[in-house]
């Protein structure tokens, strides 16, 4: 099988709040289609990390790649030209609280990409079409359920016709059973091809889905692996244990 | 007793005239209001968004204008500025110029706090999706912030509705000017000054009341009482 080009890497990414480093020298990349899941303590960097890569968050170091060619951040247009192409999804929701369910979709294909109002709208429908929202598409965000707010804030991040998307636990924010309908969508994109990096508690979706697990713990990578590398014989000890402990509470499976 | 038919015979007459000086007074009040606005959402974005200098000009303005008497400022600028500078204009523009320069120091505080209590991830959000800074605040920010500023802006409508009053000093015929011509050449002062009192009651109701209106018209759905 031939090997899947390289859409993003990322190298060296240090972020620092005054003295705490809360990201040292992070190191990755991810191929077309390919599925990495973040896992570990919270407050150990995954969202530092995520939020680095399209620059939400300065890194005081690091460059980062986006199909071979280097993202020149400081470039306003650049940045925002690159945003455009990395989807993010937000753990709880982020969105437009004045707008509908299509508006939240719709306003940055106005705005960003500049498609005329019609071709926008056509656009927002199918996305929520896509993620089985059609009922709700005039609904003001504090009318939806949290499952229904994420499943929004997906199809609002696929109108943009990302090339990978930066998923920020997802489901962290939502009620057990809201869960499933959030992950079935996710399961869906990666049906599709989709490339996604991911931070997640859910320990079964990720040995289930993942291509590989990147475990990380105060700022750092401390190890990268397939699934059944990581939960039954991770190299480093603080794996194991880590591993030991989610899949107790969480369980083996979803 | 006859002299409260004198005193109701004095309003009565009076009235139409009063009544033509609300119009006045209405007029300095949304046109006051109007520039207050504009500045006032600039101001707060620069004192919100803007760099460390935007930010001191900012908190330098609002001190200002927060901290000088009306009636000061009212002479300041139209015998002291506009002569200075020989700007001819009305009375009637220069008090609605001051008037909505301190209602900008007001406003941009309003609107400022209701900025703040966005949750940060708006902005996140809109910049995620390849905004620009300039984007997210006129698309996101603002139209979220000004909606939860009508209710303190009824706050600001009712103090800038009776600072009119002052414009009087100028020679500006609102409301309390015309209470005050006739009533010194009537000697009717309490029925006079009460009628005005009365006029800036009502005005104070029906601003307030329009705002109310306007508060649930925009309001959003499935927020309950935000």
């Amino acid at each position: 099988m031939s090997e899947k080009k390289v859409i993003l890497r990322a190298e060296n990414l240090t972020k620092r709040y005054g003295d705490k480093e809360v990201l040292k020298n992070a190191s990755f990349s991810i191929r077309e289609g390919e599925l990495k899941i973040l896992i570990g303590p919270s407050g150990g960097g995954k969202s530092t990390l995520l939020q680095c890569i399209n620059f939400l968050v300065r890194p005081e170091a690091g460059r980062v790649w986006l199909d071979g060619r280097e993202v020149l951040y400081h470039r306003k247009r650049e940045l925002y030209a690159y945003r455009q192409k990395v989807g993010m999804i937000f753990q709880d929701f982020n969105l437009f609280d004045h707008l509908t369910a299509v508006g939240n979709v719709e306003i940055a294909l106005i705005h960003v990409r500049g498609m005329d109002r019609e071709e926008a709208r056509t656009r927002a429908s199918s996305e929520l079409e896509r993620v089985g929202l059609r009922e709700h598409m005039e609904k003001y965000p504090a009318q939806l359920s949290g499952g229904q707010k994420q499943r929004v804030s997906i199809a609002r991040a696929l109108a943009m016709d990302p090339v990978v998307m930066l998923l920020d636990e997802p489901t962290s924010a939502l009620d057990p059973e809201l869960i499933s309908e959030v992950l079935s969508v996710i399961r869906d994109l990666r049906a599709n091809g989709m490339t996604m990096i991911m931070s997640t508690h859910q320990i079964g979706f990720a040995g289930e889905l993942a291509d590989e697990i990147l475990f990380m713990e105060d700022g750092v990578i401390v190890e990268t692996g397939s699934p059944k590398k990581l939960f039954s014989q991770a190299e480093c000890q603080r794996t194991r244990e880590f591993f030991l402990k989610i899949v107790e509470i969480y369980g083996e499976s979803r | 007793m006859g002299s409260m038919t004198e005193s109701l015979a004095a309003i009565r007459e009076a009235l139409p005239y009063l009544l033509h000086g609300s119009l006045v007074t209405v007029g300095l009040v949304i046109f006051a209001m109007a520039l207050g606005l504009v500045i006032g959402t600039l101001l707060a974005v620069g004192q919100v968004y803007g760099s460390e200098w935007v930010r001191r000009v900012v908190l330098v303005y609002v001190w200002f204008f927060r901290g000088v008497p009306l009636l000061v400022l009212l002479f300041l600028f139209y015998f002291g500025l506009f002569t200075l500078f020989r700007i001819n204009i009305s009375a009637f523009t220069a008090s609605v110029f001051v008037l909505g320069l301190i209602s900008a120091a007001y406003q941009s505080q309003i609107l400022r706090g209701a900025i703040l209590s966005l949750p940060e991830g708006q902005m996140k959000a809109a910049r995620a999706m390849g905004m620009s800074e300039t984007q997210c605040i006129l698309l996101i920010i603002l139209p979220q912030a000004f909606r939860l500023s009508v209710p303190g802006w009824s706050n600001e409508y009712s103090i800038v509705l009776k600072d009119t009053a002052v414009s009087y000093a100028l020679g500006v015929m609102e409301v309390m000017a015309r209470a005050h011509f006739v009533a010194s050449r009537t000697y009717e002062h309490l029925p006079l000054y009460f009628t005005a009192g009365v006029i800036f009651l009502v005005l104070t109701y029906l601003g307030t009341k329009a705002l109310r209106i306007v508060e649930e018209r925009v309001r959003i759905p499935g927020y309950a009482n935000r």
